[in-house]
């Protein structure tokens, strides 16, 4: 035997010895949470049992921007279509009457445990929680209303990570939480007692982590109560588009709750230095530390494209996303070829042609429409087409509204690189790979040249920039936009998306122009905030104020740490000034919306 | 290959056999017990402050009289709790009464944990100056006289138990004492922990349960219990937070047959603060509540 052999030897017997041992270790410490649960209301239970009363944020570290949102609350927000049905999300669906049923998930040849599922019965939720080590989608990924989990053992305490969260609140009094809140939790079993708490994070609407804490016990007998039975519907005759909030300083019900129950106003109105001992009424504001917002691996939180890829993803049906290349770009892809929605910005040809040809299946780029005239969209009009071809032999049309040319040529886009396939009505369709493709168009939403491009079959629309994730609507008074046309035209947004389930999920998706991919619920929330923003500057116009009055005024607070910038080619002052020359382009703008009081 | 294959069973059995020995040494005769304080999964130690997210309303300010709303009082603790006299309590030396064990973990305050001996934990509470004893021995017996915090007996819970100062260090183990939780990404996905992983991984609680008190107040304004109520308390110390934080979460589990119509269960959560400045003594004192008024403030 060589030295090497017996080297090799020697490994293998340790290797060995190491797993013999290794199979004969016990599962120690692993708790089994499977069983049927029911929540124990002993804390804050008039918040989470009957109902929150408006007006009490006590016990949250919010900022001002969370203040502002929960004081135009209106709980008439759930009287809107889209919202009657909403589940609570993450951040508060333990706090809510609840119970739900776990069990796990092994893989049935190593039986090791790979996840956790649960089903809520509020609102019918499911929720899996993954513990095979698996990584936390990317940020353009759908967000969901019990978002994204993975789990890890600390010992007996199981550790779970929630990220992908959509839109909802933190309390039910419309203290808000951002599709940026990150929750950890900790579950802890006692026999029949389940404790769990909830760490949430979320930069735009809290100054430090929200640390809450609830008991369920395990249910003697089962339940009944698994479903959810909520049917949305317009049930009194008014503009199903009303958006109901109160003005600033015109919510009736402010100081209402202090009184009743006998609180200090600073104290009801939250914040993180209200929540230690010894806060008296006057004690100076937490000063908020954004490294306690911090510290995740980047592991679980939801990672951007790396700098410089361009990337396929499928959406549903025959329709996928191509990110990473300027504006979102939508491609359809069958039988008869590729329709392609937009081209991203200049100078990404090469790699928006190669993330087609990976999802293309060797079929030709027949069709390119354009959303908007914006350089950002149409940069590789030309490459693109080039690189296709109709069935006639040319290259592939480009389709778009005549505005949209006539914008071009006023921005001095070659020829080739312009729609030469327009239209002038409001809509237009055609069949293309078995399935009817609707454009919309408006005349006036942020510019006066937009398309919408429905995909019917795979339900799945290309909104354009009327719809983004990552910042408030480019309105261009310059270019015809305008903010009513903006909301005009995300109304009849929702009005074609459909949820999968009355539970006000899926269903149709929507291709912003930039961000994530979405779901009715971010498009109605994106609707109802230009609503308010747009009600409080006509409210402010009303009362004479000027631009720059409104500007310190900050209608827009509320939104600013999702949607705004301080700097950058579209800051907030720069939306607030679209909205205010828009508003008084005319003598006497219309009032705020019915929905504002 | 097949000497590589008998060589790891001679090698696997030499090392079950030393492991068997280590585990027969801790088990025998000859190995004195493991102390309380050696045995902790856990380690409690340090000043925690309370963090008052939850029935902020009813902790942070004094209620208004006769506000039971979350406590699963019956009719004679709702009576009990519309007789409450603030005077009266201060009249005849029961200002404690919303300090006693019932309560205390609700007031907001500072917490001081620390090891008065091997087997005995204390627990220090700047709200009320009140202090708590828990005792690991299973032969200590409470005092005839009750007093508010009562006698609580100790005992560690989980997985962790006795391996403390002995397990083989791990990432998230000290050097010596109670190992320190980590956490933050640093625990186990998926199957069970191996043998000898990091501290963190074994983890553990602190169970309590209390007897012998003084009858007192769940809530600031009156809300009572009695001194045949049972108090079981979970003690957790939470894995870090990425930001760094670290938490104790304390479940309490009030069932009490004269005045509740079921247990009653409160959680509170308490952040690590890196040293005991902020721990400043004060009397029993509970403020009067507020007036209501019907209107608007």
């Amino acid at each position: 035997m060589t030295m090497a052999s017996l080297a090799t030897s020697a490994r293998a017997a340790i290797a060995g010895a190491c797993l013999l041992l290794a199979a004969a270790a016990p599962a120690t410490a692993q708790v089994n949470f499977s069983g049927e649960w029911s929540g124990r209301y002993h804390e804050d239970q008039p918040d989470r049992v009957p109902g929150e009363e408006p007006g009490d944020f006590s016990g949250i570290p919010l900022n001002d921007a969370a203040r502002m949102f929960g004081d135009s609350y209106d709980v008439g927000r759930h009287s809107v279509l889209e919202e009657q049905c909403a589940p609570y999300t993450l951040p508060y669906m333990f706090f809510g009457p609840n119970q739900f049923r776990i069990w796990q998930q092994v893989n049935p040849d190593t039986q090791e445990l790979v996840a956790i599922e649960m089903h809520l019965g509020t609102y019918q939720q499911h929720r899996t929680i993954w513990l095979d080590g698996r990584p936390h989608p990317p940020e353009y990924a759908p967000h969901t209303f019990m978002g994204f989990s993975t789990g890890e053992w600390n010992g007996d305490i199981l550790t779970i990570t929630t990220t992908h969260i959509k839109q909802g609140y933190f309390r039910r009094s419309g203290v808000p939480a951002s599709d940026r809140t990150t929750v950890v939790e900790h579950w802890m079993r006692h026999g029949n007692l389940l404790s769990q708490v909830t760490i949430a994070t979320d930069p735009v609407y809290l100054t430090e982590p929200y640390i809450r804490s609830q008991e369920f016990v395990l249910m003697d007998r089962g339940n009944t109560n698994w479903l959810y039975n909520c049917e949305y519907a317009m049930e009194v005759p008014r503009d199903k588009n009303l958006v109901p909030h109160y003005l600033p300083g015109k919510n009736p019900w402010t100081g209402e709750f202090e009184a009743k129950h006998a609180m200090p106003r600073e104290g009801v109105r939250g914040g993180a230095e209200s929540l230690l001992p010894g806060w008296k009424p006057g004690a100076p504001a937490a000063r908020p530390d954004p490294a306690k917002n911090g510290g995740f691996p980047a592991a679980v939180l939801p990672q951007p494209l790396p700098a410089g890829e361009v990337r396929a993803v499928k959406v549903q049906g025959n329709v996928y996303l191509i990110i990473g290349a300027g504006a979102n770009i939508a491609a359809q892809v069958g039988e008869d070829g590729v329709l392609v929605v937009d081209t991203g910005a200049a100078g990404q040809s090469d790699k928006v042609l190669a993330a087609l040809k990976g999802i293309a299946g060797g079929k030709e780029i027949r069709w390119i429409v354009n959303t908007t005239p914006t350089a950002d969209h149409v940069g590789n009009n030309e490459q693109v087409s080039k690189a296709g071809r109709t069935v006639n032999g040319n290259q592939a049309a480009v389709v778009a509204h005549e505005n949209a040319n006539e914008r071009m040529i006023q921005r001095g886009v070659p020829d080739a690189a312009r729609p030469y396939n327009t239209y002038f009505e409001g809509s237009r369709d055609f069949p293309f790979n078995g399935e009817p493709i609707i454009l919309y168009h408006d005349d006036s939403s942020v510019n006066d040249a937009d398309t919408v491009v429905f995909f019917r079959r795979s339900d799945v629309i290309a909104a354009g920039d009327i719809f983004r994730t990552d910042s408030f609507p480019v309105i261009d008074p310059a270019m015809g936009g305008s903010i009513d046309g903006t909301i005009a035209a995300l109304n009849r947004l929702l009005d074609l998306t459909v949820p999968s389930k009355m539970l006000q999920e899926g269903g149709t998706y929507v291709i912003p122009g930039h961000g994530r991919i979405s779901d009715e619920h971010e498009v109605v929330w994106y609707r109802d905030m230009l609503v308010i923003i747009r009600d409080r500057i006509k409210d402010m116009v009303a009362r004479k104020m000027t631009l720059e009055q409104i500007k310190a005024a900050k209608p827009a607070l509320d939104y600013e740490g999702r949607y705004g910038a301080d700097t950058g080619p579209w800051t907030t002052a720069m939306f607030i000034e679209a909205i205010y020359k828009d508003l008084t382009k005319t003598a006497a703008p219309a009032p705020a919306s019915a929905g504002a009081r | 290959m097949k000497r590589a294959v008998l060589l790891a069973l001679a090698v696997a059995v030499a090392l079950a056999g030393a492991w068997s020995g280590v585990s027969a040494q801790r088990g025998g005769p000859a190995a004195a017990p493991l102390t309380a304080r050696q045995a902790a999964p856990i380690d409690l130690t340090g000043t925690w402050v309370a963090v008052v997210t939850e029935d902020w309303r009813w902790r942070m300010v004094t209620p208004p009289k006769g506000d039971v709303s979350s406590i699963p009082v019956n009719g004679e603790g709702r009576k009990a709790a519309l007789a409450w006299d603030l005077s009266a309590d201060a009249s005849s030396g029961n200002e404690c009464r919303a300090f006693g064990v019932g309560g205390i973990m609700r007031q907001p305050g500072r917490l001081r944990i620390s090891w008065q001996d091997p087997s005995t934990l204390k627990f220090e509470f700047d709200a009320g100056t009140q202090t708590r004893i828990l005792t690991f021995d299973r032969a200590a017996q409470p005092g005839a006289e009750k007093t508010w915090q009562g006698f609580s007996r100790a005992e560690w819970e989980g997985p962790g138990i006795g391996r403390g100062p002995e397990a083989p260090p791990g990432p998230g183990a000290g050097p010596a004492g109670p190992p320190v939780p980590g956490g933050g990404g640093q625990g186990l996905r998926g199957g069970p922990p191996p043998r000898g992983a990091s501290s963190i991984q074994r983890g553990g609680s602190l169970k309590v349960v209390t007897t012998n008190f003084k009858a007192g107040y769940l809530r600031k304004n009156g809300v009572p219990y009695s001194e045949q109520a049972s108090i079981t308390e979970y003690v957790h110390r939470l894995p870090q937070h990425p930001n760094g934080d670290d938490w104790l979460n304390i479940v309490t589990v009030v069932e009490d047959p004269r005045y509740l119509s079921g247990p009653f269960y409160t959680s509170s959560n308490f952040r690590r603060e890196a040293d005991a400045a902020k721990f400043a003594p004060s009397p029993c004192k509970t403020d009067a509540p507020l007036p209501v008024k019907t209107g608007k403030s």
